[in-house]
C-alpha cells in the first residue's frame, strides 16, 4: 500500500468511527429501554426525527444554532418519553412483547404523520457556516460537525454510565432491570423508574437527531431508516447490553464505510445487514452478549 | 389548487362519459399531473407557477377559438400509486390530453397507463430516456431526454480536455438514464470513467464514495441526484476535500435555486446541465421569466416552471389545430405540430430510437458568486468557466 491509500484507509476508518458513534448513541437509547423493560421501541427513529425537526424549527424561526437547541431538545425528549411510558405503555399492563411492540409502532406512525402535517414532506436542511468545515490531522480530513457528533455521543454515554453506576437512581434502574418485582419489594418505585428510563432513551434518540442536523437533511419519515440501524446496532452488541450497543454502533459504522470504500457503494446497506444476519446465525446473544463472560 | 382538485372530484361521478362528451361550449378542460405535495413538492411548486402563467397567457389571447382553457390539476403526492390514481381520475374526467410532469419513476408509470387508455400525454419535465424510447403513439415529450443532460456536461469536459471522470448517481429512472448516457459519451469522447457509483434513495453518507473518488483524482465528477442529495453530496465533497477540476450536476437537484441557498459556499462553482435559462434567445423569454417570477412571489424560476408553461401553450395549440377535444384528433395535431415557445422550438420527431421526442439541446450553467450564470453553449453568451483547480 502506498501512502495515499494508507491515508484513504484511515480517512474512511475515522469517518466510519464517527458515523458509528452516532449509531451508538441511537442504539444505546434503544438498548437501555430494552434492558430495563424488555420493550423494543419501534418508534425510536421517529423520536430521533422529532429531535431533528425541533432543531430545524428553532433554526428557521429564531435562527438558533443547532447545538444550542440541545438545551431544548434533550429535556423535551425526556419529558415526551416519560409521559409516553407513564400514560401509554405502562397501561398495557403485563402484556409484554406484542402489546408494547404494536404500541410503539403506532406511536411512531403518529409521530411521523404529525411531522408530515406540520412540516410537509419535502426534505429540509439547515445551512450553518461550519457545515463543511474540516481540519487535518495526520493527513486525515475530519469534519467538525461529525467530530462534535462523535464527542457528543461520548459525553452522553459517559454521562449515562455515571448515572447508572454512581447514583442512587442508577442503582434503582439497574435493580429494576434485573428483577422488577424484587426492586418493587425493596421500595423502588418501578413505574417511576421505567418512565425515567423511557425518557432517557427518547432523549438519547432526540440528541442524536440534533447532532445529525448540521450534517444532513430531514423529512418526516427519516426515522424508519434509523430504527433499522438502531436495531442492527443493538443486535450486533447484544440486546440490552449498553457497552455492546456502543461497540455495535462503531462496528456498524466502520463496516458500512469500509465496505462502501473497498467493495462498492451500491450495496452499502447490505454490509450492515449481512453482519446482522451473521451475528444472528452464529452468535444470537450478540458480539458482546452475556455468554462472553461465561466462556 | 385545492379548488381545482375539488372540481375534479365533482366530475368523477360522470365516469361513464366518453372523451368527446366535453361540452362544445364553455371552458376546455386540460388534464395535468404534478407533485403538489410530497418529496418533489419543490419542483411541483415551480410547475404550478408555469401552469398558471401558461393558462393566463392562452386565455388573455382569446383562449382556443374563443373558449377559455382550464387545467384540472391532479396531485400525485410524489408517489407512484397515487400518480396512477391521479391519471385514472383525469381519464375519467374526459380530458382531451394530459400534461405529465416531473419524476421519471412516476411519469413512466403514468404515461404508460395513459397510453393504454389512448389518452395523449404531453411530458414536459420528466427526462428518463425510456419514456420516449421506445415510447408510444400517445406519449409526446417537449423537454430534452436524459441523454442530453449527459451530452452537455461531457461536451464541456471534452472541450476542456478532461481525461478522467467519476460518476455518482442515484438508482432512480432519471439518474440511471443520465449516468448510463454519460458512460456512452465517455466512450465516444475517449474519457476514462474511473468510478461509477450508484446509491439507493435514503443514503445520506457519501463520504466513503467520495474518498474513493478522491484517491483516483479525476478531472471531473458528474453527480446525478435529486434536491436533498445534491446538497448533502456537495457538503461532504468539500468536507472530504475531493478536488476535481469541475463538479458537474446532472440537473434535477443541482439546478434548483434552493441548491444554492442550502449548500451555501459548498455549492460554489458547481456546473449543472439545465433545460432552460432566461438568457436564451427565443422570443418571449424575458417576459416569461418576469411572469414566472411574479407567479412565484418573487422567487427565481427554475427550468421546470418554463417547461410547465410550454406544456400549456403546446397543449392549447394542439387542441386548436385539432379543432376538437377528441383525443385521436389531438394526437394527430401533436404529431404535425411545429412551433416556437419561450421555452424553445417544439416539434415531435422520431430519431435515434426515440419516438415523438422534441429534439432540443440543453444549456449549462455554473454557480458563480452565489448565482447561476450560463456557461454553455455559445448561443447563451456564456461567461468563462471557473475551475476548481
Amino acid at each position: 500500500m502506498d501512502s495515499a491509500s494508507v491515508t484513504a484507509f484511515f480517512q474512511t476508518l475515522v469517518q466510519g468511527l464517527l458515523t458509528g458513534g452516532l449509531y451508538a448513541l441511537i442504539g444505546t437509547g434503544l438498548s437501555l429501554i430494552f434492558g430495563v423493560m424488555k420493550v423494543i421501541n419501534f418508534a425510536h427513529g421517529d423520536f430521533l426525527a422529532i429531535g431533528m425537526f425541533i432543531t430545524l424549527a428553532l433554526f428557521k424561526a429564531f435562527n438558533i444554532d443547532p447545538y444550542l437547541s440541545l438545551l431544548v431538545v434533550a429535556p423535551a425528549g425526556f419529558a415526551l418519553g416519560f409521559l409516553i411510558q407513564r400514560f401509554v405503555l405502562a397501561r398495557l399492563g403485563d402484556r409484554l412483547g406484542e402489546g408494547s411492540m404494536l404500541a410503539t409502532l403506532g406511536l411512531g406512525l403518529i409521530v411521523s404523520n404529525t411531522l408530515l402535517l406540520t412540516f410537509g414532506a419535502q426534505p429540509q436542511s439547515i445551512n450553518v457556516p461550519y457545515a463543511t468545515t474540516t481540519f487535518q490531522f495526520a493527513g486525515v480530513q475530519i469534519s467538525i460537525p461529525l467530530l462534535v457528533a462523535g464527542l457528543g455521543t461520548l459525553v452522553a454515554i459517559v454521562g449515562l454510565n455515571l448515572l447508572l453506576y454512581r447514583t442512587e437512581l442508577g442503582r434503582a434502574i439497574r435493580a429494576t432491570a434485573q428483577n422488577p418485582l424484587g426492586a418493587e419489594l425493596q421500595g423502588v418505585k418501578t413505574t417511576q423508574i421505567q418512565a425515567i428510563v423511557f425518557g432517557l432513551g427518547v432523549a438519547f434518540a432526540a440528541i442524536a437527531g440534533v447532532l445529525l442536523m448540521p450534517l444532513l437533511y430531514t423529512f418526516p419519515t427519516v426515522g424508519e431508516n434509523y430504527t433499522t440501524k438502531a436495531f442492527i446496532v443493538t443486535v450486533l452488541g447484544g440486546l440490552g447490553n449498553l457497552p455492546g450497543a456502543v461497540a455495535g454502533g462503531l462496528v456498524l459504522g466502520v463496516i458500512e464505510s469500509l465496505g462502501a470504500f473497498y467493495i462498492s457503494n451500491n450495496y452499502r446497506d447490505a454490509y450492515g445487514l449481512i453482519a446482522f444476519l451473521l451475528v444472528l446465525l452464529l452468535r444470537p446473544e450478540g458480539l458482546f452478549g452475556k455468554t462472553v463472560k461465561r466462556v | 389548487m385545492r379548488k381545482v382538485t375539488f372540481l375534479t372530484l365533482a366530475l368523477t361521478p360522470l365516469l361513464a362519459l366518453p372523451a368527446s362528451a366535453q361540452s362544445s361550449t364553455g371552458t376546455i378542460k386540460i388534464g395535468a399531473i404534478t407533485s403538489v405535495t410530497g418529496r418533489f413538492a419543490e419542483f411541483g411548486k415551480m410547475q404550478l407557477a408555469g401552469f398558471k402563467v401558461g393558462v393566463a397567457e392562452v386565455n388573455r389571447k382569446g383562449g382556443i377559438n374563443g373558449r377559455k382553457i382550464e387545467l384540472l390539476i391532479e396531485d400525485n403526492a410524489s408517489d407512484v400509486n397515487k400518480g396512477l390514481a391521479a391519471a385514472e381520475r383525469l381519464v375519467n374526467a374526459g380530458v382531451p390530453l394530459v400534461i405529465n410532469e416531473y419524476s421519471s419513476s412516476l411519469v413512466k408509470a403514468q404515461a404508460q397507463y395513459l397510453a393504454r387508455q389512448k389518452v395523449p400525454n404531453l411530458i414536459v419535465t420528466s427526462s428518463g430516456d425510456d419514456i420516449t424510447k421506445p415510447g408510444s403513439d400517445y406519449i409526446f415529450r417537449l423537454n430534452q431526454p436524459a441523454t442530453e443532460y449527459a451530452r452537455v456536461i461531457f461536451n464541456i469536459f471534452r472541450d476542456n480536455k478532461f481525461k478522467s471522470v467519476a460518476i455518482i448517481a442515484g438508482t432512480g429512472a432519471f439518474e440511471k438514464s443520465v449516468a448510463d448516457a454519460a458512460q456512452d459519451f465517455a466512450k465516444l469522447y475517449n474519457i476514462t470513467i474511473v468510478e461509477d457509483q450508484r446509491y439507493d434513495k435514503g443514503l445520506t453518507d457519501f463520504r466513503p464514495v467520495l474518498n474513493r473518488i478522491k484517491a483516483k483524482n479525476p478531472d471531473g465528477i458528474l453527480m446525478v441526484s435529486y434536491a436533498e442529495d445534491s446538497v448533502a453530496l456537495m457538503r461532504q465533497a468539500r468536507e472530504v476535500g475531493v478536488k476535481p477540476r469541475l463538479f458537474a450536476g446532472g440537473a434535477a437537484g443541482f439546478a434548483l435555486p434552493d441548491f444554492i441557498k442550502d449548500s451555501g459556499s459548498a455549492g460554489e462553482s458547481v456546473i449543472t446541465a439545465t433545460a432552460w435559462v432566461p438568457q436564451l434567445r427565443y422570443a418571449g423569454v424575458q417576459k416569461l421569466n418576469v411572469d414566472l417570477k411574479t407567479a412565484l412571489g418573487g422567487q427565481e424560476p427554475s427550468y421546470h416552471a418554463a417547461q410547465a408553461y410550454a406544456g400549456v401553450i403546446v397543449a392549447a395549440e394542439a387542441i386548436r389545430k385539432a379543432g376538437s377535444t377528441d383525443r385521436e384528433k389531438v394526437k394527430a395535431a401533436l404529431n404535425a405540430l411545429n412551433m416556437t415557445t419561450a421555452f424553445g422550438p417544439v416539434q415531435f420527431k422520431d430519431y435515434d430510437g426515440f419516438r415523438n421526442q422534441n429534439p432540443l439541446a440543453m444549456v449549462a450553467q455554473q454557480v458563480q458568486g452565489g448565482a447561476f450564470v450560463p456557461i454553455y453553449p455559445k448561443s447563451v453568451v456564456p461567461r468563462p468557466i471557473k475551475f476548481e483547480r
